[in-house]
């Protein structure tokens, strides 16, 4: 195992940790911080903030960066939005995050189950801001239709990489439907705030940064996030390299030269990690 | 009291991980919050804090040692 920079340290408190797994664990609750074994787990949790898997912990794809779990998932469990705005409540969230796997079997792929989440959030938490980081559902211009119309403040959809290494990280996805896909939620309603990351150190270029972030501006996309991508195991897509927090600065630069409103560019910036903020940091440009 | 200070499981499947530094030598005082030692991972060096405050008695393993999930790396002895 190559040695880890300096700046890949994070923190991490048993106790923290112990005490929100337990109240996830007994509303039956995923999350992608423990499915996908995210480093910030240990930081979030202490600050009381997790991002809600909603649809099982089974995905029906299989991208070669990502750790949660291929297979064949369960039906939705009509108990869960009930569920994740009961935690959102014991957890004092102001800003909800809700992603789910790709649940291609699916016919809605699960957009209706984001809205009755989305839904139940909006009747118990008042004020509480909603992100809902979607898959690409195929495209499904009437599945997304009902995740637009349950209004969350963010709609996110990621197109992880650049548009060259789509084939060998998400072979069953696709950059120009993840394109289409942050097009198209713009389109149908312009009030929703769009987000979209990618992660660096597969094996992309500078150049191919730059396009794709031309690509993503061009589709309206409004907030963006930029991390270093992490290994899970020796069996998922290998690490090209590690991007210095300079490099990372420097992509934040050229994002918003290009005229991203909010960017989030470090390390160990992820989809979701502080997303609130970037939410706050949008609205501060109104 | 003495008490273990044994590795968390990061992540359900983790089976063990490199200790790559101890941050607090043996006898020095640790507060509950303050990191201890260090863990490498695939992803990252985790930095694990102690979760109650103590005179570090003994610590058990050395730097570069694999630590299985679980195992105890030092003895504390609490306040």
């Amino acid at each position: 195992m190559e040695r880890k920079p300096e700046w890949l340290k994070v923190r991490y408190n048993q106790e923290a940790v112990d005490e929100v797994a337990k109240l996830l664990g007994e509303l039956k609750l995923n999350t992608v911080c423990k499915e996908a074994n995210c480093p910030n787990l240990g930081e979030c949790y202490r600050k009381h903030t997790a991002t809600f898997m909603i649809l099982g912990s089974e995905c029906t794809r299989n991208c070669r960066f990502c750790n949660v779990t291929p297979g064949k998932p369960l039906p939705p469990d009509p108990e869960e939005p009930e569920n994740v705005a009961l935690a959102a409540k014991k957890l004092g969230l102001r800003h909800v995050v809700l992603t789910c796997p790709t649940r291609d079997d699916l016919p809605d792929g699960g957009a209706a189950h984001f809205a009755k989440t989305v839904g139940a959030i909006r009747a118990s938490c008042p004020g509480v801001t909603v992100e809902t980081l979607i898959s690409d559902m195929k495209m499904n211009t009437s599945a997304l239709d009902v995740v637009i119309a349950a209004h969350p403040e963010v709609l996110n959809h990621n197109v992880e990489t650049v548009r060259e290494l789509q084939k060998a990280v998400r072979p069953q996805a696709d950059y120009q439907r993840s394109l289409d896909v942050l097009r198209y939620c713009k389109g149908k309603d312009p009030t929703l705030l769009t987000k979209t990351g990618f992660m660096v150190g597969l094996g992309e270029t500078e150049e191919q940064i730059g396009r794709l972030l031309d690509d993503v501006l061009a589709v309206g996309c409004d907030i963006l996030t930029i991390g270093q991508y992490l290994q899970p195991s020796p069996e998922h897509y290998p690490l090209a390299r590690y991007a210095t927090p300079e490099d990372f600065a420097r992509y934040k630069e050229m994002a918003l030269a290009k005229g991203f409103r909010h960017v989030a560019s470090a390390p160990l910036a992820r989809s979701s990690y502080k997303a609130w903020e970037a939410l706050e940091g949008v609205h501060d440009l109104h | 009291m003495e008490k273990q200070l044994s590795l968390p499981r990061l992540r359900p499947e983790m089976t063990s991980g490199v200790l790559c530094a101890w941050l607090k030598a043996e006898g020095e005082t640790v507060r509950a919050g303050e990191p201890v030692y260090e863990i490498e991972t695939d992803k990252v060096v985790n930095q694990i804090e102690a979760t109650e405050g103590g005179v570090l008695k003994k610590l058990l393993r050395e730097e570069g040692d694999e630590v299985a999930a679980g195992e105890a790396v030092a003895i504390l002895e609490t306040e």
